[in-house]
């Protein structure tokens, strides 16, 4: 061969970004009127800008926001990060925790069989439920179910499910919920815990011996 | 008698942005030596991002690897090579034990995968637990997977060599040829090198790569020149993980 061999003639292969999707579970009822919900949209669009800084995040991570009250609402379905705008949400009505965390386990089922069938590889999905309360309006079987439900995905691990109870909420009920230790929020800073979550999700990608997610800083919650 | 022909090899492993971030070292490491008689032996491992002690477990697991089977007898058939293979992973498992134990830490904080090589004259026989890669070339240009990322159904969870069964599930493969051309590569550098899921090696990938190891650049000049490919922004626009790249050619 006469030509002259160099690295700017490699070419990389084209594979599809690899996702990680994140579903943010927002309790949306009553009590949430006021400096509570007007924190936690800061919050969200604090964690908005943040994800989207790192360049590789913000095309790995996908963000899909549910809100639940009396009703369970998708606010966003999955969108990577560096084209998610965070709604502005307003607060009224019942606490249908139950139905909310069944439809983020939807969700993420969903979303998985998408990747699966376009050959996106992924890293496992996130929830992170933000309640101010405990299950309310809903029949008891609705939330027995849905935790579960929750029971076996995680120990299946299907997806990460993580509680985070705002002030006054009652921690020991969530904690009949969810299998990870809910964690409680110091006072309403919720930017500090957007910027956390944010943070973890740009180093997801990071291989782990035996999936245990580094429980937050102090700073922003008490367990 | 030929004479044993001559290897050439280039290796590099990159600190990747996302560990610069978080205050991480590298923690890929990578070990090549060339057998008395002729083969060769390339050890690439890439510790756990999460595990406290992962350079170390990489380092150490990857230099045993490849002292063990640098010492080795020639193995005699494919059922030999396969054996030999399994003992240097044997042998690195219990080196990072053993430093688990002095460091008085758990060894999963020692937690890296592994990929050896061992190229004799006519054969070439891979092991590899975790992600990562070896793949082989005809001088034509052709490339193959020899291994491939072992995976779950997540990316970032992967068998480590500390991994409950991590030996006996480990990708075993012997192939006979010459396969002048060879490359070993740590997760990082994956999503470029390969076409996933299947994990067929990306010929457009390696090419340039082979043709370029097989120039007679100052090894030093070559080694830097693949350094600063693996730190272009076109590589790292596409990667925050640490990279590791070993090429071997055997020269005509």
């Amino acid at each position: 061969m006469s030509e002259v061999a160099t690295l700017e003639q490699v070419e990389f292969a084209e594979n599809p970004e690899p996702r990680c999707p994140c579903v943010l579970l927002l309790d949306t009822s009553g009590s949430m009127q006021g400096a509570a919900i007007d924190a936690l949209n800061a919050g969200l669009r604090t964690f908005a800008e943040h994800v989207s800084r790192d360049t590789l995040a913000a095309r790995r991570v996908e963000v899909a926001v549910v809100t639940f009250n009396t009703e369970v609402t998708v606010e966003q379905d999955f969108v990577t990060a560096d084209s998610f705008n965070p709604p502005t949400l307003t607060a009224s009505g019942m606490t249908h925790m139950g139905s909310a965390i069944n439809k983020a386990l939807d969700l993420v089922r969903d979303r998985k069989k998408q990747y699966k069938d376009n050959g996106v590889a992924y890293y496992r999905p996130w929830i992170f439920m933000i309640t101010d309360g405990e299950p309310q309006g809903e029949l008891e079987s609705v939330v027995s179910a849905a935790a579960a439900r929750l029971r076996d995905d995680e120990s299946n691990k299907r997806v990460a499910f993580f509680a985070v109870g705002v002030e006054g909420a009652n921690i020991a009920r969530l904690a009949d919920i969810v299998v990870r230790t809910p964690v409680k929020l110091i006072g309403l800073n919720f930017a500090e815990m957007f910027v956390w979550l944010s943070a973890s999700m740009q180093q997801v990608s990071q291989s782990n011996p035996d999936d245990q997610v580094a429980l937050p800083p102090a700073g922003w919650s008490a367990v | 008698m030929t004479a044993a022909p001559e290897w050439t090899t280039i290796g590099v492993s990159v600190r990747g942005s996302a560990h610069e971030r978080l205050g991480l070292p590298c923690q890929d490491a990578w070990a090549v030596r060339r057998r008395p008689d002729g083969g060769l032996v390339v050890a690439v491992a890439d510790g756990a991002g999460s595990a406290a002690h992962a350079e170390m477990g990489a380092a150490l697991a990857s230099a045993v690897a490849a002292d063990y089977l640098t010492g080795l007898e020639r193995p005699a058939n494919d059922e030999e090579c396969c054996a030999a293979l399994s003992a240097a992973l044997t042998r690195s498992l219990a080196a990072v034990t053993a430093k688990a134990a002095e460091l008085q830490t758990e060894v999963r904080e020692l937690a890296c995968t592994l990929v050896v090589v061992l190229a004799e004259p006519g054969r070439v026989a891979a092991a590899q637990i975790g992600d990562g890669a070896a793949v082989v070339g005809e001088r034509d240009g052709s490339v193959r997977t020899l291994t491939i990322p072992q995976t779950g159904e997540y990316l970032n969870a992967t068998t480590f060599l500390i991994s409950p069964d991590a030996i006996s599930a480990a990708q075993v493969r012997v192939e006979s040829g010459a396969f002048p051309h060879l490359a070993v590569l740590t997760d990082g550098i994956e999503m470029l090198a390969l076409a996933m899921p299947s994990g067929e090696a990306y010929g457009p990938f390696f090419a340039p790569l082979f043709a370029f190891a097989n120039t007679d650049t100052d090894p030093d000049e070559a080694r830097a020149q693949l350094e600063s490919l693996l730190r272009s922004p076109r590589v790292q626009a596409r990667t925050d993980d640490d990279l590791t790249l070993v090429l071997a050619v055997r020269k005509r």
